[in-house]
């Protein structure tokens, strides 16, 4: 590996100028290659086996880092390379990725600034880089290309990092039932058929700017539907059976770079475990993320899984994925079911019914205040075999996407969201969706509403199925896998939406300084604020005051954050008080939302002081008990506004 | 400390919910304050016994920026000249550089020179480096003046900071600062010289030398 080393940077050669020289000098390093090798082996032997071992173990952490991150650029590649396969038109006469004629009849055309080639203005993006006044278009493609390249890092190492692909599927005449649960690969090569080509659709629609931009898309698509699906399914067979090369590949300093600090310690440890413990690494990861779905099949535990309160994750190893053999099953199943409540959607309920699957994990980070929930996959009912079941979409299949509710308030305010994916039944999202702020409090009272949606964009979306998992199951810091049946919508109160209790979160400090003998207060971030301007956004800020204030000194503002549900502020403002006095006082903060020419709107609002409760009497009353130490806490905003007469 | 480290990477390792992911490195003389700086800035905390890092060490800390997320990577590295082999191979790594020196400490301040030539011999020519004087609330112990720094800062072409790692003075914004210009330097790189569809699929491994205005000495 020495050699190896010092012969790439023979090839990297050239000659050293006086600042090199001078390094060298201060260095001690000596003028030939030989010397420097002697000195590096002499330092090398310099360390000790307990400082070899603290740095093979920072090592082995950064290892497991970058295994993650090659995996996520993996799936970044992988999803470019779908748009690009599923692009239809030549680029010249019709639209390169939807493939419409253009013409007298047909749309207009504009030019890609990359590709040179001729896209339908909803098939391209407008940008206007560089600061040139001219507009510039760009395709979905080669505007998916750049953010690659801006997530990947390939803008900053000149090529695309060393990245591992999704494994391709088999497809899904010749899957075979997994039998031994330990094996985790299997699992993963066993993904639904659709999958690559729902991801293309997914990043297709992410690519529109607007609802509207993708409404008229999908209006255009369903002119010919049927068409463009059958080439398409076409398109996703081919691309099965013969695995396409990648348009990128790694580049040779790349590799040094992540292989070398490894080699590099591990030429210095006389210690053989480092290839072991990696291998213990990657199996890790791959047990956290694939969570194999488990099919309850016997009586008594679907009946129990169909209860209101959600059991664990099911023991049963099973998996069948015959539609035949599953509704044969749930027919059987038919005498055990318990009575449901009532049908809130008005379907035509059908008690024997299964609404699928839902395979995620939970994992509470205590330290940070949040909740990571990581949505892995599903498996939903087949609408057209099921007797009086209303169909999903007209074609059978569906468009799924999972939103998230923190209960009891449930509000725009804590409602997250995954992608929509196209035409599947068996939808795999592996994504994370996380909340923030969320305070110990919070996961003893808190319930987690799953819900899976059908989108639909002509009607409004379809309600599939639900799953409610109370967060005091939960043991901080340990990530907690779950495989739960879905269950109907249970009725929960409605409320107006001004009457909602919670609108967000915000990180607030707290420091009395003897020092300046006063409070400072620090606005630190806000998380998941509802939403008031029409694109689904806000423009917060945020005021304070100390009061009683009888001359009105006390207000503070912080500066707007644009187009933001969850604004970073790190701004301080300063009450200058004395301590006997600041036992009396109440800090009240409130959070607006800023509009040009129009009242601002107001979002929520949190007060601290005697005459608090909870969380924010804890905090008051830690700032004063411990004087000269900054103290970081998260409370929940409320839609009642502290004090009266608030006009911005 | 190894097992909560081990643990702190776990769970921000599995952290896939961000935008984009930027490797930054802190270097300088040893007890420049570049371990504590880091502790202050991820975990909101200072503890006064020094203890020389061994090697290297790591935290991760995701922040908003801007409208996005930005998954930080960021290095420790051991200033001992001992380790000095196994922290300079993580420089090509980096995107962005912290370089710290001690205002009370003149030897620190007179290394500056030689860091920075590391950093141009190791590292990507695209590496945004921002200068920090730290333990800038030892005032009355300072050797090294305000002016001297911004002025070796400017030479260098880099931009310049006082923080105090202790009193929490300066430490985010030296961090936001690096974070913001290295969006800049990626919206340049990528919106501004657009890669050509054709050169994207080959391997390009130009490592064109730094152009760091030059230092008369």
């Amino acid at each position: 590996m020495t050699d190896t080393m010092f012969g790439s940077e023979n090839e990297q050669w050239v000659c050293p100028n006086d600042r090199q020289l001078m390094l060298r000098a201060k260095l001690h390093t000596g003028w030939s290659i030989h010397t420097f090798q002697s000195e590096r082996q002499r330092k090398a032997q310099a360390l000790e086996k307990r400082e070899l071992d603290l740095i093979m173990s920072v090592i082995h952490r950064a290892e497991q880092l970058e295994l993650i991150e090659q995996h996520r650029i993996g799936r970044l590649v992988e999803r470019l390379d779908n748009m690009r396969s599923s692009a239809m038109g030549n680029g010249l006469s019709q639209c390169l990725l939807c493939g419409e004629v253009f013409g007298l009849l047909g749309s207009s055309s504009v030019l890609c600034l990359d590709c040179c080639m001729k896209v339908c203005t909803k098939c391209g993006i407008e940008t206007t880089a560089g600061g040139q006044k001219r507009t510039q278009w760009l395709c979905k493609i080669c505007s998916e290309q750049r953010e690659v390249w801006k997530r990947s890092g390939a803008w900053f190492y000149k090529a695309l990092p060393k990245h591992i692909r999704p494994i391709k599927d088999s497809i899904l005449d010749n899957r075979k039932p997994v039998i031994e649960r330990g094996e985790q690969l299997p699992v993963a090569r066993s993904a639904p058929i659709s999958y690559t080509w729902a991801q293309s659709r997914v990043y297709l629609s992410e690519s529109d700017g607007s609802d509207a931009e993708l409404s008229e898309c999908s209006s255009d698509r369903k002119t010919f539907a049927s068409e463009t699906n059958q080439r398409r399914d076409s398109e996703s067979s081919g691309g099965q059976v013969q695995t396409p090369q990648s348009s990128f590949t790694s580049p040779t300093r790349g590799n040094v770079h992540i292989e070398s600090p490894s080699s590099l310690v591990s030429e210095q440890s006389s210690s053989s475990s480092f290839n072991p413990g990696l291998e213990d690494e990657v199996i890790d990861h791959s047990r956290t993320l694939l969570t194999p779905p488990a099919l309850s099949r016997a009586g008594s535990l679907r009946s129990s899984s169909t209860s209101q309160k959600s059991e664990g994750p099911q023991a049963d190893a099973n998996r069948d994925e015959d539609d035949l053999d599953q509704a044969f099953g749930a027919t059987a199943l038919v005498a055990s079911k318990k009575e449901e409540e009532p049908d809130v959607e008005g379907y035509d309920s059908d008690d024997s019914t299964t609404l699928g699957t839902l395979d995620f994990s939970l994992l509470y980070d205590q330290e940070n205040n949040a909740l990571h929930c990581t949505i892995n996959k599903a498996k939903l009912p087949v609408p057209r075999y099921k007797k009086g079941l209303k169909p999903m979409d007209h074609n059978g299949l569906s468009d799924p996407y999972v939103k998230l509710h923190l209960l009891p308030g449930a509000s725009k305010a804590n409602k997250l969201r995954t992608k929509t994916l196209r035409n599947t039944l068996n939808p795999v999202w592996s994504e994370t969706l996380t909340y923030y702020g969320i305070t110990d409090e919070d996961m003893v009272r808190k319930t987690l509403r799953i819900s899976v949606c059908d989108e639909d964009k002509f009607r409004h979306n379809e309600f599939i199925g639900e799953t409610r998992i109370p967060l005091k199951k939960l043991k901080p810091n340990q990530t907690k896998n779950f495989s739960n049946c879905l269950e109907k919508q249970l009725p929960i109160d409605k409320t107006d939406d001004k009457s909602l209790e919670e609108r967000g979160r915000i990180m607030i400090s707290l420091k009395y300084s003897s020092q300046k003998s006063g409070l400072v207060v620090g606005i630190i971030r806000c998380a998941h604020l509802a939403a008031m301007d029409a694109n689904g956004f806000s423009d917060p800020y945020v005021k304070t005051y100390l009061k009683p204030d009888e001359n009105k000194k006390s207000k503070h503002k912080t500066a707007v954050k644009k187009k933001t549900l969850n604004p970073e502020f790190n701004e301080e403002f300063f009450y200058e008080i004395k301590y006997a006095d600041l036992s009396k006082k109440t800090l009240e903060v409130t959070v607006w939302d800023y509009d040009i020419g129009k009242s601002n709107d107001f979002i929520g609002g949190v007060s601290l002081g005697i005459n608090a409760s909870g969380e924010r009497l804890k905090h008051w009353f830690d700032c004063l008990k411990n004087k000269d130490k900054k103290i970081e806490r998260w409370h929940t905003l409320t839609n009642e506004l502290p004090g009266s007469g608030y006009n911005d | 400390m190894a097992k909560a480290d081990q643990r702190f990477g776990q769970r921000d390792g599995s952290d896939q919910n961000f935008d984009y992911m930027f490797k930054l490195l802190i270097i300088g003389n040893s007890s420049v304050g570049k371990t504590s700086f880091l502790f202050r800035y991820a975990d909101d905390s200072f503890s006064s016994s020094f203890v020389s890092t061994v090697g290297i060490d790591f935290k991760v800390k995701t922040v908003y920026r801007n409208d996005k997320r930005v998954k930080l990577q960021i290095w420790d590295t051991a200033g001992q000249e001992r380790y000095r082999t196994i922290t300079t191979a993580y420089y090509r790594g980096a995107m962005g550089f912290i370089l710290m020196y001690d205002i009370t400490n003149e030897e620190s301040y007179n290394a500056v020179q030689d860091w920075a030539t590391q950093i141009k011999t190791y590292s990507w020519d695209n590496a945004q480096v921002i200068l920090v004087g730290n333990k800038c609330d030892m005032d009355e112990e300072r050797v090294v003046p305000f002016e001297k720094g911004k002025h070796l800062a400017d030479q260098l072409g880099f931009e310049y900071y006082e923080a105090s790692a202790k009193e929490n003075i300066n430490v985010r914004q030296v961090f936001e600062r690096l974070v913001d210009i290295i969006c800049v330097k990626m919206s340049e790189r990528v919106d501004v010289e657009p890669p050509m569809v054709t050169g994207a699929k080959t391997t390009r491994l130009t490592d064109k030398p730094p152009q760091l205005p030059q230092n008369c000495c």
